[in-house]
């Protein structure tokens, strides 16, 4: 089975050691200002190979979310959920809801992530803005 | 608009191997008989006896992505004009642009997975497609891992937007168990009811095991040959009518595409290019056979090729129009849910024999076109099959 793995491209690198310093950071086009996500050596919008990395506020918005009743993980025993969110800078990012997840739809939630411990790594996941 | 590979080519046989024979086989511990390559060429042997061809009558040859191209041509004998190495739905249309520019007149595509004997992960750390769908490994530090999760986070936000029901999504299974329990050679042949799949656990919910494709062994073969060579080869070749196309790539490994417009643009670009290559619309279909390695694939594609409007398909999957003997028959074998999981070879060859007429208590009655369709990770494909 094995534990999960990052995957830190060239290019995931920043983000990763952003992460570990629990403030995300994301790389953003120096030309036309697009977020590029997952990090990218070119932006997808006007192909500038030229980049920023800047913090994010960590607040979003929830498009949807999953619960894994099956294990594939050795460090992830079910069940677990993952979420969806719509960063207020506009991607679209995986993490955990840490609070349990409530009864009602969590679509539209805001959300503000946090940096917490796992499995000798440092990763994100989501608090909900206003309590359930 | 041209006619581009409008019956530029028909199949004239097809092959596949016994997979219920084979998973029973296995599910009481006994060993696999083949590999990959051995049912691939198992498959291969009974689509050139299927066309009545002989084995020198093959210039082209496509080989399936889950076995190595030259083994599968060394081991078959096969020294071929033109080849390649393809999935299911590109290597028909890859067999169809061969053979309209002269590079092959006769294409052999085979394919063999032995994915339930050689334990392949569809999730997890080693997760199958991951070279080629970064979305399918990217979000593991979350847990988040294989390809019905990624389903399931889609059709989550899509029965939130559109009100279908988990009941409305059970028809898909219960429909295709009930077609599987007229099709002997399917793997899953019990029927079930609605409540039984609602009973069914989670894998990751919203999605249950029932919306989940089996894990098989088997393979599929097909012979598809120019158009003039196929009429003389047999009297009732199968004719590709339309074929068509559509990547949607951006935003795709931050879930982009999937969770805000559910990959309709994708579909409905598509069915513009294939309907009007086939002269035919979504009205004339007999049957659809629609890649289905979760159920959730099937209510996407009614919308997106305009068999309902969008949002539509809860209440389409409700009033059993996808059943046998409703008015458009879906994946009438028991699809990749309840017959085998052949990652859509075997939908090709359900194609095929629908149109000749051989599938017996499951047939489609004057079936005159059968559409195919795939949707995997917002890459659409479509080809439209008759006579």
């Amino acid at each position: 089975m094995g534990k999960s793995i990052p995957i830190q491209a060239l290019t995931d690198l920043p983000m990763w050691q952003s992460i570990e310093e629990g403030a995300l950071k994301l790389q953003f086009c120096s030309d036309c200002d697009t977020c590029r996500y997952p990090p990218a050596p070119i932006c997808p919008s006007c192909l500038s190979m030229d980049s920023e990395w800047r913090p994010v506020t960590g607040e979003g918005t929830v498009m949807s979310w999953v619960i894994f009743h099956r294990k594939y993980f050795d460090d992830f025993p079910p069940p677990y959920n993952a979420m969806a969110v719509r960063l207020d800078e506009g991607p679209i990012i995986v993490t955990n809801l840490l609070d349990p997840v409530p009864g009602s739809s969590l679509i539209g939630r805001r959300i503000k992530l946090e940096y917490v411990d796992h499995d000798g790594r440092k990763q994100h996941g989501a608090r909900l803005k206003e309590a359930d | 608009m041209s006619k581009g590979l409008h019956k530029v080519a028909g199949v004239v046989g097809v092959g596949d191997t016994d997979w219920r024979a084979d998973y029973a086989a296995q599910r009481k511990g006994e060993p696999a008989r083949f590999d990959g390559i051995g049912l691939a060429s198992l498959a291969f042997k009974r689509a050139l006896a299927d066309s009545g061809l002989k084995r020198d009558d093959i210039d082209g040859l496509i080989v399936g992505p889950t076995t190595p191209y030259e083994r599968m041509g060394e081991v078959l004998g096969l020294d071929t004009r033109w080849g390649g190495q393809a999935d299911a739905m590109l290597g028909v249309i890859q067999a169809c642009m061969a053979i309209k520019s002269g590079l092959a007149e006769v294409v052999a595509l085979v394919y063999g997975n032995n994915q339930r004997s050689g334990k392949v992960n569809y999730g997890g750390s080693n997760a199958a497609g991951g070279q080629s769908f970064l979305s399918y490994v990217y979000h593991a530090p979350w847990g988040f891992t294989s390809q019905g999760a990624l389903y399931a986070m889609m059709f989550q936000r899509y029965m939130e937007e559109t009100g279908l029901t988990s009941a409305q999504l059970g028809q898909v299974a219960v429909a295709q168990r009930e077609a599987a329990s007229l099709n002997p050679g399917a793997v899953m042949q019990e029927r079930i009811t609605t409540q039984d799949y609602l009973d069914s656990r989670f894998v990751c919910e919203p999605l249950h095991l029932f919306d989940y494709c089996l894990i098989n062994d088997g393979g599929v073969a097909l012979i598809i040959a120019e158009a003039e060579r196929a009429k003389s080869i047999r009297p009732d070749p199968v004719m590709i009518h339309g074929v068509g196309r559509y990547d949607l790539n951006s935003g795709a490994t931050s879930l982009e595409p999937r969770l805000t417009d559910y990959y309709l643009p994708a579909q409905q670009k598509v069915a513009e290019q294939v309907f009007n290559m086939a002269g035919v619309g979504p009205e004339d279909m007999s049957s659809a056979q629609v890649y289905d390695s979760f159920s959730c694939h099937i209510p996407l594609a009614l919308e997106g090729y305009g068999y309902c409007p969008p949002g539509g398909a809860g209440q389409f999957l409700e009033e059993g129009h996808h059943r046998l003997g409703g008015r458009l028959p879906v994946n009438t074998s028991g699809g990749h849910l309840s017959e085998s999981y052949m990652q859509g070879w075997a939908h090709q060859v359900e194609a095929v024999r629908q149109l000749r007429g051989q599938c017996g208590a499951r047939q489609v009655p004057g079936c005159n076109y059968v559409h195919y369709s795939s949707d995997v990770a917002g890459k659409a494909v479509s080809i439209i099959y008759g006579r």
